[in-house]
């Protein structure tokens, strides 16, 4: 929804200011998102995936802004690659410079970390972090150690409801410990 | 609009490096290098034929072995163009992306234009052929091309259409299909019923409005019938794309 791939049935949404719902098009201008699983072309290669990105986020400079968005996401040297023969750690930081490539002030990584090694997961949020204090990362994602490890501030989602609002370091429960409580009527929650 | 293009590029860029392309490509060069054979036999052999009054005439709409190939090469072509992304999940970043709704359609829907295209380019050299034994009506054939060409743009919108609306490329080549087959087979009421009903038929031909075309006979009526449902299909199509953010 905050992505504009599905309007709301009520309410509101504001994206660094704009009403995401009348501007959707300008709003979706400053974000970069990565949806779940990360779908990309497959037949494509790398390099030409973004700049068809580039060029579709009507980005200035397509050539500069795919070389940037390369180097930061770790991919330089897949650039050739044909990205349906990648692995999956491969495809995801494709995703992730898929997303930077407009050098948005908001990223959206929707559950970045699954299907990737120990290794990749480590890797892979070590670079968000660096985002820290350039941009506003918003990680949806199940796993609570990940939160703890990278997040900041942590919304809890549950049947649509917010149902908790805080800052891991602050805490002194375990965030797995706050998320038991506030889930145990039902386990259904989202950790944002 | 420089989106639109984006999208096109991108659409065609992948379908030219996929198998499917060079499929379809080989197999309808194949079916129709073989009408073209046929149908230049029986007009050598049966000097005084009825119907269409030359081979090329013939060729370019004046037997069913013109539909019979296209009710199934359009599906075949269009069924990717929105059901593949859906289904292969990269519609949600291409519906993410700062673009709008109808620049996707009429990026999708040009890339459809631009394989039929390339579809019938290889058969200018049938009428090469002919003028080589023969003399050829380039008015005719001309008018013949831009009737297929105006047809295309009316199958090819139907075909993005159904692709709009069906959850996977399967579903959406029979939706084609079904759609095409059934507005031929109306059209071919022309031939059935009497009164309204007989022109009503006509009006939706296929038939009638590749045989005018291929005489050499621009006839508005199939164009304005051709263009509005080729709008409405484009049209209805952003409206699915629309509706679809709504669950």
């Amino acid at each position: 929804m905050l992505t504009g791939y599905l309007a709301p049935t009520s309410g509101e949404v504001h994206i660094d200011g704009i009403d995401a719902v009348r501007n959707s098009i300008e709003a979706r201008a400053r974000l970069g998102y990565m949806p779940e699983g990360v779908p990309l072309y497959r037949e494509m290669r790398v390099y030409e995936y973004l700049r068809h990105r580039a060029a579709l986020k009507g980005v200035d400079r397509v050539a500069d802004a795919v070389d940037r968005s390369l180097e930061s996401a770790g991919v330089t040297d897949a650039r050739r690659r044909i990205i349906g023969q990648l692995s999956k750690g491969y495809r995801q930081r494709v995703g992730l410079a898929e997303s930077l490539l407009a050098d948005p002030p908001i990223l959206i990584l929707d559950e970045p970390t699954s299907g990737l090694d120990p290794n990749q997961v480590r890797q892979f949020r070590e670079l968000v972090r660096g985002f820290a204090g350039d941009k506003t990362v918003l990680l949806s994602t199940h796993i609570l150690s990940e939160v703890e490890a990278v997040c900041d501030r942590v919304i809890i989602i549950r049947e649509g409801e917010k149902v908790a609002d805080l800052a891991p370091e602050e805490s002194k429960t375990s965030l797995e410990d706050i998320f038991a409580e506030l889930t145990a009527s039902q386990s259904t929650g989202d950790a944002s | 609009m420089k989106s639109a293009w984006v999208v096109m590029r991108r659409e065609l860029g992948s379908f030219f490096v996929s198998p499917l392309a060079y499929v379809v490509l080989t197999a309808w060069l194949v079916w129709n290098g073989v009408v073209f054979w046929v149908l230049t036999e029986f007009y050598a052999r049966n000097a005084v034929a009825s119907g269409a009054a030359s081979p090329l005439s013939a060729f370019f709409g004046g037997s069913s072995l013109f539909f019979i190939p296209l009710l199934v090469f359009v599906p075949v072509l269009t069924m990717r163009l929105i059901a593949g992304e859906r289904q292969a999940g990269t519609i949600e970043p291409l519906m993410t992306a700062p673009v709008p709704d109808g620049a996707i359609i009429i990026g999708k829907y040009g890339a459809s234009i631009a394989m039929w295209c390339v579809l019938w380019l290889p058969t200018v050299i049938y009428a090469w052929i002919m003028s080589q034994h023969g003399t050829v009506d380039w008015g005719a054939t001309t008018a013949s091309y831009f009737g297929i060409f105006v047809l295309g743009a009316y199958f090819m919108a139907i075909g993005l259409l159904m692709s709009a609306i069906a959850p996977t490329q399967i579903i959406a080549a029979v939706l084609s299909f079904v759609a095409l087959g059934l507005l031929f087979t109306v059209g071919i009421g022309e031939f059935v019923f009497d009164g309204a009903a007989r022109d009503f038929c006509a009006y939706i031909s296929m038939w009638g409005h590749m045989q005018s075309f291929s005489k050499g006979v621009v006839d508005t009526r199939y164009l304005v019938f051709d263009l509005s449902v080729a709008v409405l299909a484009v049209g209805l199509s952003v409206g699915v794309l629309k509706a679809r953010r709504h669950g």
